[in-house]
């Protein structure tokens, strides 16, 4: 955990002396916008494009808040894509946007990695620009893909599992027997998120993972999946540990209505607003140890002012960083110590966006995200 | 009668001897389970706590399948539980008390959500009878718009809490060791049953799934009582939302997410053909506890996860099978 904080932080250095070099050039370039490499737009011919998989995911309902927060900033309306869970519907409501004839600016958390292509090709043709957030095939990268893919971003899924397991543990005293509530088996952020409570709990040998059981990211489903739990260890589980609030508030429900608030600790990731007021407020006594922090609202909103940045070319594509092509940014550990100043304004300090306008590669920490070991 | 035998065919001697004995089976399987897992598991899977959470399990599934089987008995099918429950789900969380503070209609909210089951339940109905579209895909589309209505319930605010603790520990609470829930939905399939058994509405369901031409002829109200029987299924979701929201202690539109498969494998497994006439709510009954079951015993059992949903799938597949088994010469198309 400390180390990867400390590269974080070094990340965040390195990425400070980027950015200096990039908002210089930025002000030279500034009103001479024609000197980018990429072909870019009047404002009036952009539309601001962002999809999401549902409405009703807090994570999705915060990210269409940034988006639509962006648009205000920059006197452009928003366009919101609902793929209700399906490829097709997502991939189709970019084309029918593309096909209206403005040029898209695209921020997109796609269903799937494998919708990625389709979704970069409509973008080409449409003669718009995008960013990625979360998904992206393995062997893909914007650089090789063109200017119209400026951007992919993701969380590192490692310090995200730690930093929930790292507060658990610590909260069991160092002993006792965990129960895991993954996402789906076959998502890389879930993979990554366990590989980081497996980190963690290597160091202590007194905790025992007693199960695994993925929850499918769902809150209902991750009820009854503790009840099957719960009924299987009994007093024997000290700590739940969940790949997201969500399945959190869900496995929350299920011990408490066991009578066994008490006796268990909790984490989860993503510090969803409940989960927050749980650690702040504590109704049934100090029993949420951690979340990690990021929303959807910084990364809706990031991701949409790349691209736009680079559709009006005050951005210019080709002399973006690695690391700003293909990055991950900043995620903050949430406890009961810290929890109360999160929980202001959503834990968006107010002049974050504007800020963010300055310097939409702010929140940057560092390269790619490496694959899970083990 | 037997002269007019379309598609439906009545009822032969033989089908009437194995009506009881394709009964038997189910039970013998579920019966089969248990031991099985009691043998994989004996110190945690047989034991009262479990069962509590078994029953626990069930009880959605229960009352879904209780209105589920009564549109199946005439041959239609209602696919909209899902989109149904989380409309009626988050309408019953947003007039209770809750971290909101939209509104609290105290036990009102209750019927509330009945109401919009029933309302969305006997839109399908209608549609299906008066524009003659086949009611697979009038229901399918009514789960979206019952999504689409939680999702703009929902809106882009806060998870909606429950406040009230009491109404929200009610469904795990347990009476004599049964959860409340399991208890509810024991009465709404004894009110199944008694639809099915005692009354002009359910004799005419068996007579229309059985041969629909001839029901009309003998002067059922084919299409009313088609309307009546989506009202009381989307009813019976709209319960199921209202149980679902209590257990999770919170409003979510996707609160049914996976019941439809379940509810509709319950039928299947417990024995009402989805060509319909046959079977009913008992069965279905068996049919969902014998998936419930399923579900928790190989959790218990340790069975990995990524081999799970197989396992549970072969298991479906070879119940469906076993209990089908004996009819097996009668399985017509469904409508």
């Amino acid at each position: 955990m400390n180390s990867t904080l400390k590269s974080g932080v070094g990340a965040k250095l390195r990425h400070g002396a980027m950015t200096l070099a990039a908002l210089s050039a930025f002000t030279l370039g500034g009103a001479a916008q024609a000197e980018v490499s990429q072909p870019t737009y009047d404002k009036s011919d952009i539309v601001l494009v962002t999809t999401v998989i549902n409405a009703t995911n807090p994570y999705m309902a915060s990210w269409i808040e940034g988006s639509k927060a962006l648009g205000e900033k920059l006197g452009l309306p928003v366009e919101i894509v609902q793929s209700n869970g399906s490829s097709q519907t997502q991939i189709a409501g970019i084309q029918a946007l593309a096909a209206k004839g403005k040029k898209i600016v695209l921020v997109t958390n796609p269903l799937a990695a494998s919708d990625v292509p389709a979704i970069a090709n409509t973008v080409k043709q449409n003669g718009g620009y995008m960013v990625v957030w979360w998904n992206m095939p393995p062997n893909m990268e914007p650089s090789q893909v063109g200017d119209h893919f400026v951007a992919f971003g993701t969380y590192n899924g490692v310090t995200a599992g730690e930093c929930g397991a790292k507060a658990l543990v610590e909260k069991m005293g160092g002993k006792g027997g965990i129960i895991a509530l993954p996402g789906v088996l076959d998502s890389t952020v879930s993979q990554e998120r366990v590989a980081g409570l497996k980190n963690v709990i290597k160091d202590y040998p007194e905790i025992t993972l007693l199960d695994e059981q993925p929850a499918n990211w769902d809150q209902a489903i991750a009820l009854k999946t503790t009840q099957q739990l719960v009924a299987k260890y009994g007093d024997q589980i000290d700590g739940v540990w969940t790949a997201d609030d969500g399945m959190m508030l869900g496995a929350y429900e299920a011990i408490k209505k066991a009578g066994m608030i008490d006796e268990v600790k909790f984490s989860g990731e993503g510090a969803y607003p409940p989960v927050v007021d749980l650690m702040v407020n504590q109704p049934d006594g100090d029993v949420v140890a951690g979340s990690s922090f990021h929303r959807g609202y910084k990364a809706a909103a990031t991701g949409l002012l790349i691209a736009y940045k680079a559709a009006v070319g005050e951005l210019d594509v080709a002399k973006l960083s690695e690391e700003q092509r293909h990055g991950q940014y900043a995620i903050d550990c949430v406890t009961p110590s810290n929890a109360a100043t999160f929980q202001e304004n959503g834990g968006i300090d107010p002049t974050w966006l504007d800020r963010l306008v300055e310097d939409p590669f702010m929140d940057l920490v560092g390269g790619p995200v490496a694959a899970p070991q083990g | 009668m037997t002269t007019l035998t379309g598609t439906g065919g009545a009822t032969t001697k033989r089908g009437a001897a194995t009506k009881w004995r394709g009964g038997l089976a189910e039970v013998v399987i579920l019966l089969g389970l248990v031991a099985v897992f009691s043998i994989l598991n004996p110190t945690h899977f047989p034991t009262l706590t479990n069962l509590a959470t078994i029953l626990n399990t069930a009880s959605i599934p229960v009352i879904l399948g209780v209105g589920a089987s009564a549109v199946v008995l005439t041959g239609r099918i209602d696919l909209s539980v899902e989109g149904v429950m989380g409309a009626a789900g988050m309408t019953f969380v947003l007039l209770s008390a809750n971290s909101r503070e939209t509104a609290d209609i105290g036990w009102l909210a209750w019927p509330a959500a009945l109401a919009v089951g029933a309302a969305l339940g006997a839109l399908t109905g209608a549609i299906h009878v008066l524009a003659k579209v086949p009611s697979f895909i009038v229901s399918l589309g009514i789960w979206y718009v019952g999504l689409g209505i939680a999702a703009v319930l929902f809106g882009y605010e806060m998870i909606p809490f429950l406040t009230n603790e009491s109404a929200v520990a009610w469904p795990t609470a347990t009476l004599a060791g049964i959860p409340n829930s399991f208890l509810l939905a024991l009465c709404v399939a004894a009110l199944g049953v008694l639809i099915e058994r005692m009354t002009r509405l359910g004799r005419a369901a068996y007579a229309i799934g059985n041969n629909e031409a001839v029901a009309r002829m003998t002067g059922i109200p084919v299409s009313t009582f088609v309307v009546i029987l989506f009202a009381f299924a989307g009813a019976c979701s709209g319960l199921a939302g209202v149980v679902g929201s209590l257990a999770l202690g919170a409003g979510a539109a996707n609160v049914g997410v996976g019941m439809l498969f379940l509810t509709l494998a319950a039928i299947v497994i417990g024995g009402t053909p989805l060509g319909g006439g046959r079977g009913g709510t008992l069965r279905t009954v068996t049919g969902v506890l014998i998936l419930s079951t399923l579900y928790n015993g190989l959790i218990l059992a340790g069975v990995d996860p990524s081999i799970q949903s197989g396992v549970s799938g072969l298991v479906l597949v070879a119940a469906v099978v076993a209990a089908g088994w004996s009819q097996r010469e009668r399985l017509r198309v469904f409508k």
